[in-house]
C-alpha cells in the first residue's frame, strides 16, 4: 500500500462516519418526502376542481338554438373528461341560502350563484350576473392559487357556451368572431441563435431553461460547503489531537498528506453531493411540474440549446476544478485552525464564497448581471460551474473556457501554498507565533511607546 | 560512542521574540537524554525542531549526521516524535491504529511483525481491538509510545510522556521508557517531573528561559549544586540559590 492510499484510506474511513452517512440519507429522504408533498399537493390542484351551483333551476334561458341551463351547460363541460355516472361528483346542485354549509359540507373548490334577474337580464340582452363563491382554507401555496383562478375560466367557458347558443348559426359565430377579434396575433416568431422558430416564446424558453438548470448553483453550494466543512473539520480534529503532528513527523512527504486528504475530501464530498443531488431531483421534478403547460412543450433541443456530450464533459471538468478550488481554500483556512470547534468557525468565509454565486446565478445570472457583478461572479470560483450550464446553451463557449482556465490556476495556486504552509510553522504554533504577527505586534508596541 | 543527536548553537525566534538562544548539546547513542524545565522554558520548541516540525532560525541540528533543515526525510525515516497530551484516531481500534502507522514504514511480512511488536508493548491484551475512544488515559500513552517504538527508530523523541497519568501508569510507562533504552534505542525526552528524570535519565539537561544552563548525569548535577534531589538542583540552577 502507498503512502497516499493509505492516507485517503483512512481519511475516507474517518469521514464516512455512520453519523455523517445517516445525516445525509436523512436529508435524502427528507427531499424526497418534501417532493412527493409537493407533488400530491400539485396533483390535488391540478385534478378537475368540484364546483357547486345555485339558483340555476329558474333560470333556464330559451335562444335560438335550444334552451341554456348552467348547470346542465357545467355538466357539458365536464363531459369530455369525465365518465357520465361521475359528472354529479363534480357538479353539485347548492341551495343559495345555506350556500356556506353546503360548500364546506360537500368539499367543493367554489360554488356559482346565479342572479335572481340572471335569465330576465339575459333575454333582455342585459348581461346576466354569477357570483363565484369561495370558502378560505389554510390550504397551501399551490391549492390556495390554483383554485381561484379555475373559477373565472369556469366563468369564461359558460360564456362562450351560451354566446354561441344564443348567437345560432356558424356563419353568425364566424361574423360575430370577426367583429370582436379582427386581428389574429396567436402565432408568435422568436429568434434563437439567429434562427427564427414559431409558436415559441423567450418566456417559455426562459421557464423551461429555469426548470432545467435551478438546481445546479444548489447543488453545487451544497457540495462545496459540505466538502468544505469536511476538510476544515479534518484538520481541526488533527490538531485538537494532535496526530498531526505525528503525521507530520513520520517518513511522509507533506505534498502526500495534502494530496491524501485532499482526494479523501473531494471522494466523500462527491459521494455525499451526489446523494444530495438524487434528493434534489425527486424534490426538483415535483417543483418543476407545477410550470405552466408551454414550457414543456418546449423542446430545447429543437431551438438549439440543448446540451451534447462535449459539453457534459465541460461541465463535469468545471465542477472538478470548483471542488479543488474549494479544497485550496480549505486546506488553506483548516491550517489556521487551532481545534476542531474553531475549524467549524472557519467554513464561514467560504460558506459565503458559495451562497453569493448560488443566489447571482439564480435570480439574475451572467446575462443578466451589470459588470460589477460579472467581475464578483468571475472572481468567485464557485461561479463558473452555477454558469456553464446556461453559458453551453447559450453557445458562449469563451466564457466556460475561461472559467475553466482561471479555476485550474486558483485551484493549483492554493494547493501551492497548502503545501508551502504545511512546510512552515504554522501548522502546529498558528497565527499567534508566527514571525510576521509577532512583528507587527511589536511594532504595535513600539508605536505605542 | 556514535553520536545521535548533535546540537549547534540552534535559536529559534517568532519575529523579535527568541524563543530558544543558541543551544548546543550532544545525545550519544543509547543514551536516555531528558530536558528539565518548567512552563514556556523552550523544551517543546527544541524538540518540534529536532523533530522537523518547526525550522531552525539559525544554528543546525544532526541525527546521526543527517541535517535537520537540509535531509528532514531521511531524518524523519531515523526518528520516533511523541507530542505531549497526543491522542490517536479515535474511530479505530488499537490494533488498525498500529496498522495505519506501520503501512508508512513496511509492508508484507515485515509489516505484520511491526505490528505485532507494537502490540505487544502496548500490552493492552484483549482491549488492543476496541475503538480508541474506549481507552483510558493510560491505555491511549501505552498505545502511542508503542506506536513510536515499534518501526524501531534510531532515535525516539518523547514530550511530557507520563503528564497527567496517574502513579501506576507513570510507572509502567517509565519502566517501557528503560526497557527501550536498553534495546539500544536513543531517547530524548522532556519532563516535569524531577523524580522520573533522575530514575530514567541517563543525562539531563536543564532549561529556563530557552537557555540550556547547565548538562549532566543527575549524580554529577547533585554533587556540582551540592544537592540531595534533582528539583533542589534545578532550582538551585534557576534562581542562583
Amino acid at each position: 500500500m502507498t503512502d497516499l492510499t493509505n492516507i485517503v484510506r483512512k481519511e475516507v474511513k474517518e469521514l464516512l462516519t455512520p453519523g455523517s452517512v445517516a445525516s445525509v440519507l436523512v436529508m435524502v429522504v427528507l427531499f424526497a418526502c418534501l417532493g412527493n408533498i409537493i407533488g400530491g399537493e400539485v396533483e390535488k390542484s391540478t385534478a378537475l376542481p368540484i364546483i357547486g351551483v345555485a339558483n340555476y333551476e329558474d333560470e333556464t334561458i330559451d335562444t335560438v338554438s335550444g334552451e341554456w341551463n348552467a348547470y346542465e351547460a357545467l355538466k357539458n363541460i365536464y363531459r369530455k373528461s369525465v365518465p357520465p355516472e361521475d359528472l354529479d361528483k363534480y357538479i353539485i346542485p347548492m341551495n343559495k341560502d345555506t350556500i356556506y354549509e353546503d360548500l364546506t359540507a360537500s368539499g367543493a373548490n367554489f360554488a356559482l350563484i346565479l342572479d335572481d334577474n340572471f335569465k330576465e337580464n339575459i333575454e333582455s340582452e342585459k348581461r346576466g350576473l354569477i357570483d363565484i363563491i369561495y370558502v378560505y382554507q389554510p390550504s397551501g401555496m399551490i391549492n390556495g392559487t390554483v383554485s381561484s383562478t379555475i373559477g373565472p375560466l369556469i366563468v369564461s367557458s359558460l360564456n362562450s357556451d351560451l354566446s354561441s347558443m344564443i348567437i345560432g348559426s356558424e356563419t353568425e359565430k364566424e361574423h360575430v368572431k370577426f367583429l370582436t377579434t379582427p386581428i389574429d396575433g396567436s402565432t408568435s416568431i422568436t429568434y434563437i441563435k439567429g434562427e427564427p422558430h414559431k409558436d415559441v416564446t423567450p418566456s417559455d424558453i426562459s421557464s423551461k431553461l429555469t426548470s432545467q438548470t435551478m438546481f445546479i448553483p444548489i447543488i453545487i453550494m451544497i457540495i462545496i460547503m459540505m466538502v468544505g466543512s469536511i476538510v476544515i473539520s479534518s484538520m481541526g480534529s488533527e490538531k485538537e489531537n494532535k496526530t498531526l503532528e505525528t503525521l507530520l513527523t513520520l517518513p511522509i512527504k507533506r505534498t502526500t498528506i495534502v494530496t491524501g486528504k485532499i482526494i479523501a475530501a473531494a471522494t466523500v464530498g462527491l459521494i455525499f453531493g451526489l446523494a444530495y443531488m438524487l434528493g434534489m431531483s425527486f424534490y426538483l421534478t415535483s417543483i418543476t411540474s407545477m410550470g405552466s403547460t408551454a414550457e414543456h412543450a418546449v423542446d430545447l433541443n429543437e431551438l438549439g440549446l440543448g446540451l451534447g456530450l462535449a459539453d457534459y464533459a465541460l461541465i463535469a471538468v468545471s465542477m472538478f476544478l470548483a471542488i479543488a478550488c474549494a479544497l485550496g481554500i480549505c486546506m488553506i483556512l483548516g491550517a489556521f485552525a487551532k481545534n476542531y470547534k474553531s475549524a467549524q468557525t472557519m467554513t464561514m468565509p467560504l460558506s459565503i464564497l458559495a451562497i453569493i454565486p448560488m443566489f447571482i446565478t439564480m435570480f439574475a445570472g451572467w446575462y443578466g448581471a451589470n459588470i460589477l457583478i460579472k467581475a464578483v461572479l468571475f472572481i468567485i470560483p464557485f461561479s463558473h460551474p452555477m454558469m456553464a450550464t446556461e453559458a453551453l446553451m447559450n453557445g458562449d463557449l469563451t466564457l466556460v473556457l475561461a472559467g475553466i482556465a482561471y479555476m485550474a490556476i486558483f485551484a493549483l495556486g492554493s494547493i501551492l501554498i497548502t503545501v508551502r504552509l504545511y512546510k512552515s510553522d504554522i501548522l502546529i504554533t498558528g497565527l499567534g507565533q508566527n514571525k510576521y504577527i509577532e512583528m507587527l505586534k511589536s511594532r504595535g508596541r513600539r508605536s505605542k511607546h | 560512542m556514535v553520536d545521535a543527536l548533535v546540537l549547534r548553537d540552534v535559536r529559534k525566534s517568532y519575529g523579535q521574540r527568541e524563543a530558544v538562544h543558541g543551544v548546543s548539546l550532544t545525545v550519544k547513542e543509547g543514551e536516555v537524554f531528558g530536558l528539565i524545565g518548567h512552563n514556556g522554558a523552550g523544551k517543546t520548541t527544541m524538540l518540534r525542531m529536532i523533530s522537523t516540525i518547526l525550522k531552525i532560525t539559525s544554528g543546525t541540528i544532526e541525527v546521526y549526521g543527517k541535517d535537520v533543515a537540509k535531509e528532514s526525510d531521511a531524518v524523519r525515516s531515523m526518528i520516533s516524535y511523541l507530542p505531549e497530551d497526543a491522542g490517536a484516531y479515535k474511530d479505530m481500534t488499537g490494533r488498525k491504529y498500529l496498522t495505519f502507522i506501520a503501512n508508512f514504514f513496511a509492508s508484507g511480512a515485515e509489516k505484520e511483525a511491526m505490528v505485532q511488536k507494537g502490540i505487544e508493548l502496548a500490552d493492552l491484551g484483549d482491549r488492543i481491538d476496541s475503538r480508541i475512544d474506549t481507552y483510558s488515559k493510560g491505555m491511549t500513552r501505552r498505545l502511542l509510545i508503542a506506536r513510536a517504538i515499534m518501526s524501531s527508530p534510531k532515535l525516539a523523541i518523547l514530550d511530557e510522556v507520563t503528564s497527567g497519568l496517574d502513579v501506576i501508569n507513570a510507572f509502567e510507562i517509565r519502566e517501557v521508557i528503560r526497557q527501550i533504552a536498553d534495546s539500544g534505542v536513543t531517547i530524548v525526552m522532556s519532563s516535569h517531573n524531577m523524580f522520573e528524570v533522575d530514575m530514567v535519565c541517563d543525562r539531563v539537561g536543564m532549561v529556563d528561559q530557552g537557555n540550556l544552563i547547565d548538562v549532566g548525569t543527575p549524580a554529577e548535577l547533585k554533587e556540582k549544586y551540592g544537592k540531595e534531589t534533582l528539583e533542589e538542583v534545578f532550582v538551585a540552577a534557576v534562581k542562583g540559590a
